[in-house]
């Protein structure tokens, strides 16, 4: 009986096995074909045309200047691509962290019992949420960063600025004689404190009081460094910004381009982050808020211990991608002029360079820095995870 | 700070109070420091709100008036307009019954199922849509001719008409109405292309942006979720392929498929095949949205109970006819809030096309500036926020309505 | 083992699509429809209209006026070249191009010709499927600045920052002209950002075509100082030879935009203008006979006399020149309507036998 049930199969044409077997087939021979038939089309026609098919151009000398960079025009593409890197990572090391105080700040005044700070906040939050990007900052550039004094004109306000359209400078990091072995002493105070933090808690451990790590932490490592600056006469310092003419030494500059970008596109996503935050401070349960309340928590008190945890945990998926849309949308600085990857890109392009790998290779670039991002936020994110009940 | 107040006041809402200056004590000068982040804003906002009145009031808009058509239609031939007028009220009149014939079918429901039905006065969608209205005015304000106040009109009229008339189709023709609206961008294109009108290549101004938004949406959307699909198949093959994809588009900027549209498909296209710029756009935005659609369709496939496709398995139904009848349906039914997410994010997108040359709004509101009338005066102050006025009403709009609906779906997440 | 053969198999099938060739030569529809080579003739007289790929936005050269029109010293080209191909200077439908897009539309049929003041250079020759025509307008990149800046020269400007536009050979002149000298170059891809940065001062210098600076100088506002607020440093520091450009591949479509656009110079070197072109009937010199599609009578030696007009076999109707010539003059006539309002001289851009690099090719 057995037996006959195992020989009762279906036609081949109705297998379900096999026919798994053959669509896969199916699909890769037409994704293979496919790509074949691109990449056949692509060799020939650059062929054709006279244009290198390799990677090689990368080491063609690029011919422009980048401003703000040490490249010569002699320096080769690759090197001017790294250079458009660090513009890239220049706006999102920034931009990142000011983008979430900003959204988390909007976000929470938008629920504040102050109704001109909640309708301020709205205000906000509904007119940038709902204007592309680009326009912003287009708008931030020309109506905003070209209205500062012209560059043959900078202001000097404080005498610790210096500011024009073209660049604003502001007073910047220098090290003096003594910062490397100022540098060896915070490396030892960060040994103390990760003692500290380990002696604190076993402590707290063992007898119950509490703990003040971070407080013994900080205060210990603040302290060292203060003692260490006063004993190593001044390791570092700040470097004001002198103007000469036109060249400006010192400080920490940044282009005209730089700034519109950054403030614009940090705006326009902490819009977002700022809604996200709202909707997930108003996903916490509501018993929660109560409880709070009848343990006559204040209202910051709330906030910090018991919604904001809670409400960030709903709020890193949505919050990850906004951050994602960051770095992709840092490409726009194409339209206002500042060096990043895709400008280069686009000047490279223009300039002669293959155009298939240029933007193979930024396409690549980006997908780089999205994988980064979304890793290392999932890592964070399941370090939060809260096993729910 | 504990005597008054035992109610919980933390979820945007606001304490109610007796009388007027109660209400202001309480939400604006409860403490110290609430007193003054009041004032603080108090100056910021009447100082800001006096600078912008007292700039529109005292504004040139000569430039916005000379250049509306341009705005609106880009280089469309000015002997041509009837076309884009006929298309207008054709939407009109579209829209119109397939309205009406809506509020037929949930006025049937409504009896069937013996809840009450209200069918909203003229009053209520003005105020609904009052920042579309707000937009028509500005730019009938702006106009130089009676001509397109006429026309707005007029398309007002046909859209009443049509509003009427659908309530009127019966059941069986009801369909006809839906299908109609599906039909219609085709309709618009054959009204402005055809016979001897202005093909997608002389487009431009916001018109292009809607054209851009539209097409794309409508091309990507049987991609996407084809790719949605194949996501989900249980064929590793085929499912490697589809994450591949979409998370490769997912994970770069649009600007990077535009320039590859623009620049390099020349190359991967077969010798002699070398399509216009308008064309490569659509190519690359069509790549794009695709994969976001794909993400949206995947969500709402992962809506469906599990219920239902086990039940429609005990029945008996092949796949094929599952998928079909029982989980697409109700899929597409899901995810029509995000769908509308997503087509308000690449009207958004649209502006970039300009970059890459063609003229759409936001390029047109940088180029005026380069008038010889008009240049060096500072008018992208003027120009720019009409641009965003444009953008901002559009997605607003949609936003709120995608809200309502997702609200009366009963699907909304987190 | 099943599986595996069938993988197997898979992966041959996949070879033998390998080896085979991919020899596809189709034509797109409707829009961005490729004539096929040798055909952009019969193609453009069969649409009745030549679509002339141009600037909209160079005052001089190709610039739209606030009425819609189309003028300029590329627009007149244009013009010309209808008049000779289809006999109507109005049958011309201008599609405005960026210089991104410039080559792209021309490789794929969307115009018939570009006359986007355009620079000749080898790479654009080789690399582009474009084939350049003779130059109409020799022209040089220079550096405009305010006047009030007090710069003269380029070494002046040690430190500045430059406007310049991106992806165009601009950018790669500055550099070299600048050489180690420090400045900032600012690039931008569209001209009304960067007019912006210009005007607002956040670049004291912009360079460019000399010719489009000095479109660009004429319409300066006079409240921010009109054109005697900008001055034009006389530094020339490149080549920038400007002229039509056409597709590769259709030789004889090349040929009638060459010898179109050079009727106006022959018309200049011959003393024909756009009133006297009707006045030559009489004419006894050959050339200009020749060049107006008049009768020339040949007697031979046993007395017979022969009547014909002149026919180079380009394809076009013997009255090609005089329909041009009326329509839109002699190059110096084009030249005084659109390019002298800018203040730009002629100098090289006069005939060969003023001292100029006009050279026209004999018609015979």
């Amino acid at each position: 009986m057995t037996t006959e049930v195992a020989r009762n199969r279906p036609p081949f044409w109705r297998d379900l096995r096999v026919l798994r077997i053959v669509l896969q087939l199916l699909a890769l021979v037409g994704a293979g074909v496919l790509a074949y038939v691109i990449w056949f089309n692509l060799t020939n026609n650059l062929r054709a045309q006279g244009i290198r098919t390799d990677f090689g151009f990368l080491d063609q000398p690029i011919g422009v200047q980048i401003p703000d960079s040490a490249l010569s025009r002699n320096a080769t593409v690759r090197q001017a691509f790294l250079v458009g890197i660090k513009n890239t990572l220049a706006l999102v090391v920034v931009g990142l962290p000011l983008l979430t105080i900003i959204g988390v700040v909007v976000g929470v005044a938008r629920l504040s019992t102050n109704w001109l700070a909640a309708k301020a906040a709205g205000l906000f939050v509904e007119l940038l949420r709902n204007l592309p990007p680009l326009l912003i900052i287009v708008f931030v550039f020309r109506a905003v960063i070209l209205q500062l004094p012209p560059s043959r004109a900078p202001i000097t306000p404080f005498g610790w600025l210096v500011i024009s359209n073209l660049r604003i400078t502001v007073p910047g990091f220098e090290a003096h004689d003594g910062y490397p072995a100022f540098q060896v002493l915070m490396g030892i105070a960060l040994l103390v404190v990760v003692g500290a933090w380990w002696w604190r808690t076993r402590l707290s451990d063992r007898t119950g009081v509490a703990h003040h790590r971070v407080l013994w932490s900080v205060g210990l490592f603040v302290s060292i460094g203060v003692v260490g600056f006063l004993i190593l006469d001044r390791p570092f310092g700040l470097s004001r910004p002198s103007l000469d003419g036109r060249i400006v030494t010192g400080g920490f500059s940044g282009l005209g381009g730089y700034f519109a970008v950054l403030i614009a596109l940090v705006i326009y996503t902490a819009s977002h982050v700022a809604e996200i935050v709202r909707g997930s401070l108003q996903a916490v349960p509501k018993g929660q808020t109560e409880a709070a309340h009848a343990l006559a928590l204040s209202g910051f008190q709330r906030l910090r211990f018991v919604m904001l945890p809670q409400a960030m945990r709903i709020a890193l998926p949505p919050v990850i991608n906004q951050y994602l849309n960051f770095t992709k949308n840092t490409s726009l600085a194409l339209a206002v002029g500042y060096a990043e990857i895709t400008t280069l890109a686009f000047q490279s392009i223009g300039n002669g360079q293959p155009a298939p790998q240029v933007i193979a290779m930024l396409m690549l670039i980006y997908l780089f820095f999205s994988l980064t991002i979304s890793l290392l936020v999932n890592l964070v994110n399941r370090r939060l995870q809260v096993v729910t009940r | 700070m504990t005597s008054v107040d035992l109610e919980p006041t933390d979820a945007g809402r606001h304490i109610p109070a007796k009388s007027p200056a109660r209400w202001v004590r309480r939400n604006l000068f409860r403490t110290w420091y609430d007193s003054s982040i009041t004032i603080g804003f108090g100056v910021l906002f009447a100082w800001v709100l006096v600078g912008i009145v007292r700039f529109l009031l005292t504004a040139d808009y000569t430039i916005l008036r000379r250049n509306l058509a341009l705005f609106m239609l880009g280089s469309f031939p000015r002997d041509q307009l009837h076309r884009p007028a006929a298309a207008l009220l054709m939407i009109a009149l579209a829209t119109g019954l397939a309205a009406g014939a809506l509020t037929a079918h949930r006025r049937e429901i409504a009896a069937v199922t013996g809840v009450g039905y209200q069918s909203s006065r003229v009053i209520d969608v003005v105020r609904r849509f009052w920042p579309v209205v707000l937009l028509v005015v500005v730019l009938l304000a702006l106009t130089e001719t009676i001509t397109p106040s006429l026309i707005v009109v007029g398309a007002l009229g046909l859209g009443l008409i049509g509003v009427w008339a659908g309530r009127r189709i019966r059941a069986r023709f009801r369909r006809l109405a839906w299908a109609a609206l599906l039909v219609l961008p085709f309709l618009v294109y054959f009204m402005l292309a055809g016979f001897g009108g202005v093909g997608w290549r002389g487009w431009g101004g916001l018109h292009l942006n809607l054209f851009v938004t539209v097409a794309g949406v409508l091309l990507a959307f049987p991609l996407g979720l084809v790719l949605a699909l194949g996501r989900k198949s249980s064929l590793p093959a085929v499912r490697t392929l589809s994450v591949a994809y979409i998370e490769f588009v997912r994970g770069v900027p649009l600007i990077t498929l535009l320039l590859m549209g623009v620049f390099a498909i020349g190359f991967f296209l077969p010798a002699g095949v070398r399509p216009g710029t308008v064309t490569r756009v659509l190519i690359a935005i069509t790549v794009f949205e695709s994969a976001y659609i794909a993400e949206v369709v995947r969500g709402g496939l992962q809506a469906v109970p599990k219920g239902q496709v086990e039940a429609a398995q005990a029945l008996g139904m092949t796949p094929w006819s599952i998928m079909r009848r029982i989980v697409l349906p109700q899929a597409l039914r899901a995810t029509i809030p995000a769908m509308v997410g997503q087509f308000i994010s690449l009207f958004k997108d649209t502006t970039l096309v300009g970059v890459v040359g063609l003229p759409e709004v936001l390029s047109v509101a940088q180029d005026v500036n380069t008038q010889p009338d008009f240049v060096a005066q500072g008018l992208e102050r003027l120009t720019l926020p009409f641009a965003a006025l444009i953008f901002w009403v559009g997605s607003y709009t949609m936003s709120r309505e995608a809200r309502r609906l997702e609200r009366k779906l009963g699907v909304g997440e987190r | 083992m099943r599986r595996t053969l069938v993988v197997i198999g898979g992966i041959c099938l996949v070879l033998a699509a390998c080896t085979q060739a991919a020899d596809t030569t189709t034509t797109t529809g409707e829009n961005g429809a490729t004539p096929p080579a040798g055909e952009t003739l019969a193609t453009v007289q069969d649409r009745g209209t030549l679509n002339c790929g141009v600037n909209e936005a160079v005052p001089g050269f190709g610039f739209r006026d606030p009425d819609g029109n189309f003028v300029g010293f590329d627009i007149d080209f244009c013009k010309a070249l209808a008049a000779a191909v289809l006999g109507d200077p109005d049958a011309v439908e201008y599609i405005s191009l960026t210089a991104q897009q410039r080559f792209t539309a021309l490789q794929s049929g969307e115009i018939d010709v570009l006359i986007r003041n355009t620079t000749w250079t080898a790479t654009r020759d080789g690399s582009e499927g474009a084939t350049f025509l003779h130059t109409t307008f020799y022209d040089g990149q220079g550096m405009m600045v305010r006047a009030d800046s007090g710069f003269t020269a380029i070494e002046d400007m040690a430190n500045t920052s430059v406007c310049v536009l991106t992806g165009t050979t601009t950018e790669l002149n500055l550099a070299t002209r600048f050489g180690s000298t420090p400045f900032t170059p600012l690039t931008f891809d569209a001209n009304d950002t960067l007019q912006a940065a210009f005007i607002d001062g956040q670049c004291e210098g912009w360079t460019s075509d000399k010719s489009q600076l000095a479109g660009v100088r004429s319409n300066f506002p006079e409240a921010d100082g009109g054109p005697e607020g900008l001055v034009i440093l006389d530094e020339t520091f490149s080549k920038e030879p400007l002229g039509p450009v056409v597709r590769d591949g259709d030789t004889e479509w090349a040929q009638i935009v060459d010898w179109a656009t050079l009727a106006p110079v022959i018309a200049e070197e011959l003393g024909i203008d756009s009133t006297s072109v009707g006045s030559f009937a009489d004419s006894d010199n050959d050339e200009i006979r020749r060049f107006l599609g008049l009768e020339i009578s040949t007697t031979a030696e046993d007395g017979t006399v022969t009547v014909s007009t002149f026919d180079p076999g380009l394809g076009l109707s013997p009255t090609w020149a005089v329909d041009a010539i009326t329509a839109v003059g002699n190059y110096a006539e084009i030249y005084g309507r659109n390019v002298e309002p800018l203040g730009v001289p002629r100098g090289v851009n006069s005939l060969w036998t003023d001292g100029g690099l006009l050279y026209a090719p004999p018609f015979r």
